[in-house]
């Protein structure tokens, strides 16, 4: 009985081994290719994360570099805001020099006229204790004080005063 | 009026809100230029709003607080606002008014010129050309930039418009021409006007940019004079010294504010939303004053940003804008990645200008058309897939789904501080649709398939 089956046995064995040596390869396959898969998205992270740390890296030192290039060009702008405030302050210094000159007293006078053809006949002109003119009158008044009309000096000039700091 | 015995008016007969009322003012004109002298020796500067037999009104940039009607000096410049005008303001930082933040002296320059513009003589205009390259893929490939071209960029609340327009002033370029950027920031919070400041570092210290400061606690008056100023010096560099100049101006519904809140002080009849009646002609011109001009190597484009208040496209200021500009970048929240560009809602209409043969790609408008279309026939086939679910849908929409898939990640999301190369756009942009069977682009010439498609997708 056992003999007779012995080759249905064996074709059964034979297809299960067969089946099973099936099976192992796909496995196998799958194995192989979940370890493919596995490795280039390792690479992608990899290259994704090595993207990220240069960009990083990059908007770090770029953020660096801006700050000392801020810091750098903050300084040559202070200095030559400094150069201008020199420039009034001895502008300031000369004009009242003029209170010393000779004709200081024709000066005045000019300038009494001056504010009165600005802002009218009106007006009652006096001398400002710090040199030049004042002239006021009922909601108008025209300033002629020396340290006034330096002030404007400096900023009549203009693109001028670049010639402070132009190499 | 002479420039050594100015005129100061003592006569301060009311106070009311932004405006200064002088009494017994003589021969002074509407629009004139007026500085205010405090009793401290602060000065304020303002322009005259009406002018009545001796009566003015003067409203005040720097807005009225701490003014008292005593004491306080207005002299009238018998003139409208100027400013000096030159190479002086670049590499600067200035406030919204034009005063120095960088710690350097007050901005000087050989000429000066009105801040209101001068009208240009339509006859001498030319028509937008050539483009402006951004570096953002999603601008440069689907609403490319046009020199002399107006186009705005339309934002939400929260969308980081901001980012965006600093990105563009850092990037933006002609081809190696001299270029040259002038930002107008308007109404910013510090914590933003730093990050644009910091953007744009590298570029100002190249002297290749101005940047005026109008921050959101700087007087809201201050704000209708920013882009003004803006837009004067960016002519000046780029119709007189020559060269392309972008003007970014942000956030114009900032702007826009702060006008309705001059015409309600003085008591003009409201029209939509409380808005002045000529917010559309005022917008106008200040977008109009972009341009070429015949015989004169400069361009002047126009940049205006603008956040739509609840997202609101209708809100009477991004639909004024609307009308005057030539085409729109769409921000919006339904794009994850930055920069967040709506392209089927984006457009530049002055693109075929500055796109095609000889000015970046030959195939360059069909391949915008192409991936517009496709984004188009995705967003049905999405609609549907709603519907039917997903395996339902036939290959070829699938096909289309996986390109606004592959667009989304690989063309138009962009790192703030990435700079794309028009060949990076490009390749980028074949890649995407390659996804689609090539009997599919049919918009597209056989030799520029020939040259570009990518078979193995």
């Amino acid at each position: 009985m056992r003999d007779v089956l012995a080759p249905v046995a064996e074709a059964l064995l034979r297809q299960a081994r067969l089946d099973a040596d099936a099976v192992i390869r796909a496995a196998e396959r799958d194995a192989a290719q979940t370890i493919e898969d596995a490795r280039r998205q390792a690479r992608e992270i990899v290259a994704a994360a090595r993207e990220q740390g240069e960009a990083e890296a990059e908007a770090y030192s770029a953020a660096v570099r801006a700050r000392s290039a801020r810091q750098a060009r903050g300084m040559e702008l202070a200095a030559r805001r400094e150069a201008l405030e020199e420039l009034r302050r001895r502008a300031g210094v000369a004009v009242q020099a003029l209170r010393d000159d000779p004709c200081y007293p024709r000066l005045v006078k000019r300038l009494g006229e001056l504010a009165r053809e600005a802002g009218g006949d009106d007006l009652v002109v006096r001398e400002h204790p710090d040199g030049g003119v004042v002239a006021e009158g009922r909601g108008r008044r025209v300033d002629c004080s020396l340290e006034a009309l330096a002030n404007r000096a400096v900023d009549a000039l203009g693109a001028e005063v670049e010639r402070l700091w132009a190499p | 009026m002479t420039v050594w015995a100015p005129v100061e008016y003592t006569d301060v007969a009311e106070l009311r809100g932004p405006l200064v009322m002088v009494r017994g003012t003589r021969g002074v004109g509407w629009d004139e230029y007026a500085s205010i002298e405090l009793e401290t020796g602060e000065r304020r500067h303002g322009l005259v709003l009406e002018a009545d037999h001796d009566l003015a009104v003067v409203q005040v940039f720097e807005g009225t607080a701490g003014i008292r009607a005593e004491g306080t000096r207005v002299t009238f410049a018998g003139r409208p606002m100027r400013i000096p005008v030159g190479p002086g303001w670049l590499g600067r930082v200035c406030d919204g008014g034009g005063r120095p933040l960088d710690g350097g002296p007050p901005v000087a320059g050989a000429a000066d010129a009105a801040v209101n513009g001068f009208p240009l003589n339509p006859t001498l205009r030319e028509p937008p050309s050539e483009p402006v390259l951004t570096g953002i893929s999603a601008i440069d490939l689907l609403t490319t930039l046009v020199r002399g071209q107006k186009i705005a960029v339309f934002s939400a609340a929260g969308l980081p418009h901001l980012k965006l327009a600093a990105q563009i002033a850092a990037q933006a370029g002609a081809g190696g021409e001299p270029f040259t950027v002038v930002f107008a920031a308007i109404g910013l919070t510090h914590a933003d006007a730093a990050t644009v400041r910091d953007r744009l570092e590298e570029r100002s210290a190249a002297g290749e940019l101005t940047l005026l400061l109008n921050l959101a606690d700087d007087p809201v008056i201050e704000r209708i004079l920013t882009p003004r100023l803006a837009l004067t010096i960016a002519e000046h560099l780029a119709f007189t010294v020559g060269r392309h100049v972008l003007a970014v101006l942000a956030d114009m519904t900032s702007y826009c504010e702060a006008l309705r809140e001059v015409s309600a002080a003085r008591g003009e009849i409201p029209a939509r939303r409380a808005y002045p009646g000529y917010l559309y002609s005022d917008l106008a011109s200040l977008y109009e004053r972009c341009g070429r001009v015949r015989g004169r190597p400069g361009s002047l484009t126009v940049l205006p940003v603008l956040s739509m208040p609840a997202g609101d496209i209708t809100h009477p200021v991004p639909d004024l804008t609307g009308y005057i500009t030539e085409g729109q970048i769409l921000l919006t929240r339904n794009v994850s990645a930055y920069p967040h560009i709506d392209p089927l809602s984006s457009l530049s209409r002055m693109m075929r200008a500055g796109a095609g043969p000889g000015r970046t790609r030959p195939e360059h408008v069909d391949l915008a058309a192409q991936i517009i279309a496709a984004l188009s026939r995705a967003r049905q086939a999405r609609e549907l897939a709603e519907l039917v679910g997903e395996s339902a849908l036939s290959a070829v929409d699938r096909r289309h789904l996986a390109l606004a898939e592959a667009f989304e990640h690989r063309l138009l999301a962009q790192r703030g501080d990435e700079l794309r190369s028009l060949g990076e756009t490009f390749d980028r942009a074949w890649d995407v649709v390659s996804m689609l069977p090539r009997r599919e682009l049919t918009m597209l010439s056989s030799e520029a398939l020939d040259a570009g498609y990518r078979e193995e997708r």
